[in-house]
């Protein structure tokens, strides 16, 4: 079957013959660096010595092949902080791995891992920023969310926030200072904010740019205008009913059910919750719809970026999404917030009568080859846009896997990673569908990635529609049997991810024994995306800039949560 | 040789055919006025609503329908909006130039419809040298833009400004050498002469007659005029001193109100001056069969105006470097290709 990953390779330290992880062997790699052994749900984690935590990860990823850092969470506790780095491999990311750092409490420093993994780099920024702790040797330790004046760190445990943040106008830098000239052979630079406020950036985004000409000397995206406390609504909700709405509202494009399946699948582990095989196929349709409104939309807005008006493609990937849009309103009652899912199962079944659904919804697949005809015709195939993104905006996969990127930008450049064939939940293994991936690693790459996976969706919820259509009518359970009130047993901790519209929607979650969650984190593929950025940008043109922020795909609420 | 336009209001005024000095300044004061009103009727009033509308039927959308019938009067709505607003001047403007770049913007087009062959009489002036004269004119429209971009004291609007310059220089050359090879068909730069040159039958075919427009006569200059003609007014694929998702609006981003309708309707003057003078150049002027001139001439510039539309819906914009690219390595070439090939042709034949 498709779904199978041919495993040429040499094996790596702690890896057995069946792609799994010998503990052991990797406790012996790093000998005595190893302080103690945690058990979380997810995978085991080594607690390392703050100040050796460099050593472990270099020898983790050079010898044993975890190169791809996929979050790092940090949290307080009543006794230490905490930072926990969670370990994957590109190859498979099923071999899990924790590296928990305790610090202590009166003087939390760390050393960073900036150098091991450059996407440690924006993860320990927000670490700082939000529980407070210091990373010796990290290159740039600001804020990243929050503004730099702010004071504080809100997810630590004496942080009050009936304190009200006073801080003069005038101590905020202005972000209309005069030209900073670069010394020496730099004095020629112009700097350029682009942003908050700007036509291409797709939400309230800052780039910061020094320009040599109109040739890019320097990047900087400046994020966290749109961060809403996501992490911490999240945090005083109960698992059973109150956090899943919030899901919806970090990826707000369309992508709602996806971002929901993070949270599920996360939950579900956690609390050891079965979800009925009818359930998992009516979820992974929803989600590939959205995969499909979300694609299109990327499409459109990208077209937009690079065609320079409110253009034909724009409005044709609207009016194909809005298809989509009218099916996922026929199913969920919603737009936008679909808040469909549940835990063990989903809120209700399909719409009745179930064959006018039916016949919706292949209507809409049968249209659909003819439409992405029509696309590449408009775009991939016109010239001007192949000399436009042919070229621009590169990413090389070693870069890639550095900067901890995931879905349509890491496959666009020839890393192939999926979630969903690669640690199957869900439906997905059960079906016939494939992986894209595209060796360009350029601008056009990733858009013809996009194109093809919603072909891919097209398959998949084909397949499901089949399967629904046929399915016993006494054995339509969309929920299992849940627990009004859901306490996981204390002090068990779960890092899972799924594969969103825009690569590893991670969430990680700390139960303390309450309904509510102790640490709520949230793994943004967005986040780690954006950081490629400056990367790709490097001595490129400012209309190659905008091009390439319109192929990451960024979509600024999940960015800043 | 035909009547202009102030002789034949001389003559209505019963100045007779020999016009004074005086008589020729005020005869020609109303005939500018006359078709000023024409053009800025065409281009402020029908040219945003039809702009709207055919953007709306190429994007599968209906556009402005609740106004008026077909949506004609939100042009009333929109005009009061726009005057009525206030007149935003950033600090640190250079104020004379900052002033002066949307009046050069829209009076640099106006002007140049002095000497456009309308047809049906309507000819303001007829200069022996009337086609260098609507080029010299119509680039004048790039100072205004680099006026406005270093005026503006924003560095979105400098970039615009300098971009224009740049694709100035990459347009430029190959758009007065192709002219310069319909120059050597008709043998003057007198706008009546190479409208008369066009006049005759080039093939008939069955009961069917192909006029000798220089657009069938040498279609490969009239296509690669078409390009130049884009490039010079600015749309899509080449609207780069734009650039609205990359530099926000260019040279116009700071200006309101008032002047940014002035800056906006220089603009719709520039991509109508430029289908008159395609139209002038290579469709035969105001020639063709039953209706009037005028109307002739009215429907060939439509039909060019639609086709930047077209352009501009459908097509990518370039990047600066490339349409510089374009220019240089690709359009100067082939005019000078062409050039060439018509000489010959021309030096052969006759």
């Amino acid at each position: 079957m498709s779904l199978e990953r041919p495993r040429e390779r040499q094996l790596d330290i702690g890896e057995t013959v069946d792609g799994d992880v010998d503990y052991d062997a990797l406790a012996e790699l790093l000998g005595d660096r190893v302080v103690d052994r945690e058990e979380h749900v997810n995978a085991p984690a080594f607690v390392v010595r703050p100040d050796e935590i460099q050593d472990a990860l270099f020898a983790l990823r050079d010898e044993a092949g975890f190169d791809y850092l996929s979050c790092v969470t940090a949290q307080e506790y009543d006794d230490r902080y905490e930072s926990i780095y969670h370990l994957k491999k590109y190859d498979d990311p099923t071999q899990e791995l924790g590296v928990v750092v305790p610090t202590a409490k009166d003087a939390p420093i760390s050393q960073t891992a900036e150098p091991v993994y450059r996407t440690a780099d924006w993860h320990e920024r927000e670490a700082y920023d939000l529980v407070g702790i210091n990373y010796e040797g990290h290159p740039d330790l600001r804020r990243i969310l929050l503004p730099e004046t702010w004071q504080g760190h809100p997810l630590g445990q004496d942080y009050n926030a009936e304190k009200p943040q006073v801080v003069p106008f005038r101590k905020h830098a202005n972000p209309l200072q005069p030209d900073q000239r670069g010394e020496g052979d730099n004095s020629d630079t112009m700097f350029l904010n682009i942003g908050p406020h700007h036509p291409a950036t797709h939400g309230v985004l800052h780039v910061k740019a020094v320009l040599d000409g109109e040739q890019i000397a320097d990047v900087e995206p400046d994020i966290g205008y749109l961060h809403r406390c996501e992490e911490q609504m999240c945090q005083q909700g109960t698992y059973r009913h109150q956090i899943m709405p919030y899901p919806d509202r970090w990826d707000y494009v369309s992508a709602g059910i996806l971002n929901e399946w993070a949270y599920a699948r996360a939950a579900e582990d956690l609390a050891n919750i079965e979800v009925p095989e009818y359930a998992q196929v009516i979820r992974t349709m929803s989600a590939e719809l959205c995969r499909i409104c979300s694609h299109m939309l990327a499409l459109g807005t990208f077209a937009l970026d690079v065609f320079g008006d409110f253009t034909a493609v724009f409005q044709y990937a609207f009016r194909d999404r809005e298809v989509v849009q009218d099916i996922l309103e026929d199913l969920t009652g919603q737009r936008l917030m679909f808040n469909y899912l549940r835990l063990g199962g989903v809120a209700w079944d399909l719409p009745e009568p179930r064959e006018e659904f039916f016949e919706k919804s292949r209507d809409f697949l049968d249209g659909l080859p003819k439409k992405l005809k029509e696309y590449h015709n408009l775009i991939t195939s016109n010239e001007i846009f192949q000399a436009r993104c042919v070229n621009t905006g590169i990413l090389p996969p070693e870069v890639a896997k550095q900067y901890g990127a995931t879905g349509p930008v890491a496959r666009g450049s020839g890393v192939d990673i999926d979630l969903r064939r690669d640690d199957p939940y869900g439906y997905y293994d059960e079906l016939d569908w494939d992986v894209v991936t595209e060796d360009g690693c350029d601008n056009y790459g990733r858009v013809l990635v996009r194109m093809q996976e919603v072909e891919e969706s097209a398959k998949i919820i084909e397949q499901c529609l089949d399967l629904l259509e046929e399915w016993p009518e006494d054995d339509r359970t969309i929920q299992s049997n849940v627990p009004r009130t859901l306490k996981p047993e204390p002090d068990t901790e779960i890092y899972r991810g799924v594969e969103a519209a825009k690569g590893e929607l991670g969430i990680y979650i700390r139960a303390d024994g309450t309904d509510k969650p102790a640490r709520f984190k949230i793994r943004s593929p967005c986040f780690c995306n954006l950081h490629t950025l400056r990367e790709m940008t490097q001595g490129e043109y400012i209309p190659d800039l905008i091009a390439s922020l319109g192929s990451l795909d960024i979509v600024l609420g999940e960015v800043d949560r | 040789m035909t009547q202009t336009l102030p002789e034949t209001i001389g003559e209505l005024l019963g100045w007779g055919t020999e016009l004074s000095f005086g008589q020729d300044v005020v005869a020609s004061l109303i005939g500018a006025a006359l078709v000023g009103t024409l053009m800025l009727t065409m281009t402020a009033i029908a040219g945003p609503w039809a702009k709207r509308k055919i953007t709306a039927a190429f994007t599968d959308r209906i556009a402005v329908n609740r106004v008026g019938p077909f949506g004609l009067l939100i042009i009333v709505a929109d005009a009061v909006r726009l005057l009525s607003k206030e007149l935003i001047v950033p600090e640190g403007v250079d104020r004379p130039a900052w002033d002066l770049a949307p009046i050069v913007l829209a009076g640099s087009a106006l002007l140049g419809f002095a000497v456009i062959p309308m047809g049906s009489g309507i000819h303001l002036a007829d200069p022996e040298v009337g086609l260098v004269y609507v080029f010299a004119i119509a680039s004048v429209a790039s100072v205004g833009l680099v006026m406005a971009g270093y005026a503006s004291n924003n560095k979105y609007s400098m970039l615009g400004g300098l971009r224009a310059v740049a694709q100035n220089l990459a347009y430029e050359i190959p758009l007065v050498l192709i002219a310069a090879s319909v120059v050597l068909f008709a043998g003057s730069l007198q706008m009546s002469e190479i409208v008369a040159a066009q006049q005759g039958t080039l093939l008939a075919v069955g009961g069917l007659s192909i006029p000798a427009w220089y657009a069938f006569v040498n279609p490969f200059a009239f296509v690669l005029f078409l390009v130049a003609n884009l490039m010079e007014v600015g749309r899509n694929p080449f609207d780069i001193p734009e650039a609205p998702t990359e530099i926000v609006a260019g040279y116009q981003t700071e200006y309101s109100s008032v002047y940014f309708v002035l800056i906006y309707l220089g603009e719709f003057l520039h991509i109508f001056l430029g289908a008159a003078i395609i139209t002038t150049v290579f469709l035969g002027g105001p020639a063709g069969p039953v209706l009037p001139g005028i109307l002739w001439f009215l429907i060939k510039i439509w039909a060019i105006f639609l086709f930047t539309q077209w352009a501009r819906s459908a097509l990518p914009r370039l990047r600066i470097d490339q349409l510089i690219e374009v220019g240089w390595k690709g359009m100067l070439v082939l005019a000078f290709a062409n050039l060439i090939l018509t000489a010959v042709i021309v030096g052969v034949i006759a």
